[in-house]
């Protein structure tokens, strides 16, 4: 039997309760949509493949405090004495290091300054042939580099002109598949790729260049320096606690500094975002949560106050189940008036994210997703209470109450 | 076509067992048109609600139009409620979300009557109550004895046979009273059986059946109109 004409008509002439009830919908859908969306970015974004073997990888500094030092020597014989250690695959010197947050990037282009040409900002990784093995990232194309071609110098003036650049790059600056052998520009400094390498991710993982980096065979030691060491699987912890003891052994005059797994420096580096997505999750349950004691609540209140009204619908024939199925149905009108301005809101909500918050367009999915799962929610929470009104015995009807 | 033989309605609590009836023994004929007399807590009410199957009773035997009610389940009550039993109560039960049309239209959407079936027995019954221009009009805009008309109306909507009435005019003055009173005899002259609950003695003297109900017992009196004191005993 249907009752939706006189449900509708019902709830037009005693609307406030309903539309109360409908605007918390409506709320729950726009904000839980939402928040689904930024969640999912947030776990696509800390569940990205670095490129890197993580738990075999470590890194530390060392910072010089004697003032007779030949750092460029020292860094040599620091390397050496790295890829000795029992355990070690290998071992580099390196300007910056990845997924840490810091390092340094610039623009690369097509062609040099004053020709318009296009152009991307990449991190930069100065460090020699040891740095692809060091971090665990195969070439897919093009060789490392020889030993001629790094320069170990303090002086810019050397700075190489070849390179090597990661796929997602050479993608982007060369469409049609011929970046190998191709140059690129830096200022007016060019750059020629010689070899292409695997996924490998810079130092930011939360801009857009994360993926768009230039390996330059330049090692430049200084006060501080930074290394790279990577491990044989399970042997980390091992060489992590030897490292300081090794590196002191050559020269006391420095310490040992932030030795931290690769994972330790992910982890670091993303807890904002993980703090967020644990912010917007415990938020989701609970607007989840209060929308269904709404609805709950609200059922019971309509319930009480309508006893006597449901005892004689009962008299006049209502089945148990056609209580139920009212209720249901006067739940599921609120709730479809709801979800659909909660999708139109949802929708403007994003709009305003994207704009102020740079997010991503709110995927359709997202919002029919959510607004299926609140209607499911809606339904069950009003189960209970119509279930109670259905035992609502009929003989109310005839009781002065 | 109403039968109760032995009827007893015992309410349990923790501590008291209350005997609404007992041993009711009742038989109402087709076309009757009966009050229902008894003071307050005597089990009037009680009554009311196993005959019109609002409750259950706790042992004996039902019988309504020949179907044996105790053996029914709770959906074949409702059902059968819906198709047999017209209900006009004290404080009318009107839904006050509901326009009147709404109203009456409530037991034959439960019946699964078509919506143009619906509407021409709704408007049917609602001029026969003479509220027929008032079809969209909400209860509360209307006075206590045009609401007892359209609640009326609602019970005669589904052509039901049997009309239990609870204290119908407990509600009005006297002349709205009257006027329901009146409506209620044109309607059992049309043939429908009337059970009539009610406290007024003058009102229940314009049925030709008077039944009283001590204690949850059954004193039977046929009262013949203009002749008051002759009485017949159970």
């Amino acid at each position: 039997m249907s009752e939706l004409k006189p449900i509708l008509n019902a709830l037009r002439r005693s609307k406030v309760g309903a539309i109360l009830l409908l605007l918390q919908i409506a709320i729950t859908t726009a904000v839980v949509s939402n928040s689904a969306f930024i969640i999912s970015e947030k776990m696509t974004y800390l569940n990205q493949a670095t490129g890197f073997v993580e738990k075999d990888i470590f890194t530390f500094q060392m910072m010089h405090f004697g003032n007779d030092v030949n750092y460029m020597r020292q860094a040599e014989l620091d390397e050496s004495t790295l890829r000795e250690i029992p355990g070690v695959i290998d071992a580099v010197i390196v300007n910056a290091v990845p997924l840490s947050g810091g390092g340094s990037s610039s623009t690369y282009r097509l062609q040099p300054t004053g020709q318009k040409s296009k152009g991307l900002n990449a991190s930069i990784f100065e460090a020699d042939s040891h740095f692809l093995n060091s971090v665990g990232v195969q070439l897919v194309e093009g060789r490392n580099f020889t030993d001629s071609e790094v320069v170990v110098s303090n002086d810019y003036a050397q700075y190489p002109t070849v390179g090597i650049i990661t796929q997602a790059l050479s993608e982007e600056l060369f469409p049609d598949g011929d970046a190998l052998g191709n140059t690129i520009y830096r200022g007016d400094n060019p750059v020629k790729i010689i070899g292409i390498t695997d996924v490998m991710k810079g130092p930011w993982l939360k801009l857009d260049r994360r993926d768009w980096s230039v390996i330059v065979p330049f090692v430049m030691a200084d006060k501080l320096t930074q290394f790279i060491v990577r491990t044989q699987p399970g042997e980390r912890a091992q060489v992590m606690q030897q490292v300081e003891q090794h590196m002191l052994s050559s020269n006391r005059q420095r310490v040992v500094e932030n030795i931290r797994g690769f994972e330790d420096l992910k982890a670091e580096y993303v807890s904002p975002d993980k703090l967020t997505m644990r912010m917007l999750m415990v938020m989701i349950v609970v607007l989840v949560l209060i929308t269904a004691l709404g609805i709950f609540g609200l059922t019971l209140f309509n319930i009480n106050k309508r006893t006597k009204q449901i005892g004689t619908r009962r008299a006049l024939g209502a089945r148990k189940s056609d209580i139920v199925r009212y209720f249901l149905i006067e739940n599921s009108v609120i709730s479809t008036f709801g979800l659909v301005t909660g999708s139109v809101l949802a929708v403007l909500m994003a709009q305003q994210l994207m704009k102020h918050y740079s997010l991503a367009q709110l995927p359709l999915p997202f919002i029919i997703t959510t607004a299926v799962s609140v209607l499911v929610i809606s339904l069950l929470a009003v189960i209970g209470p119509a279930k109670r009104a259905a035992n609502i015995s009929p003989s109310i009807a005839t009781r002065t109450i | 076509m109403l039968t109760m033989n032995n009827i007893n309605k015992v309410y349990q609590t923790d501590m008291v067992q209350t005997h609404a009836l007992r041993d009711f023994n009742l038989q109402v004929e087709e076309g009757e048109f009966i009050a229902v007399t008894g003071p307050s807590g005597s089990g009037k009410t009680t009554f009311l609600n196993i005959a019109g199957m609002l409750e259950t009773f706790t042992n004996g035997q039902y019988l309504l139009d020949g179907v044996d009610v105790g053996s029914l389940n709770d959906n074949q009550r409702a059902d059968l409620r819906n198709q047999k039993i017209g209900f006009i109560f004290q404080g009318f039960n009107l839904i006050p979300d509901l326009n009147l049309f709404e109203n009456i239209e409530v037991p034959l959407r439960y019946r699964g009557i078509k919506a143009t079936e619906r509407k021409r027995r709704v408007m049917e019954r609602l001029e026969q109550v003479g509220l027929a221009s008032r079809a969209k009009h909400l209860p509360q805009q209307l006075s206590g004895g045009q609401q007892q008309r359209v609640a009326i109306a609602r019970a005669l909507a589904g052509e039901p046979r049997f009309l239990l009435a609870d204290e119908p005019t407990g509600n009005l003055d006297s002349l709205m009273a009257r006027q329901v009173m009146e409506l209620l005899e044109q309607i059992n002259r049309d043939g429908a059986t009337i059970v009539m609950v009610t406290h007024d003695p003058e009102l229940a003297r314009r049925a030709p059946r008077n039944i009283q109900v001590v204690d949850g017992q059954l004193a039977d009196f046929t009262l013949y109109q203009g002749n008051p004191a002759v009485a017949v005993g159970a």
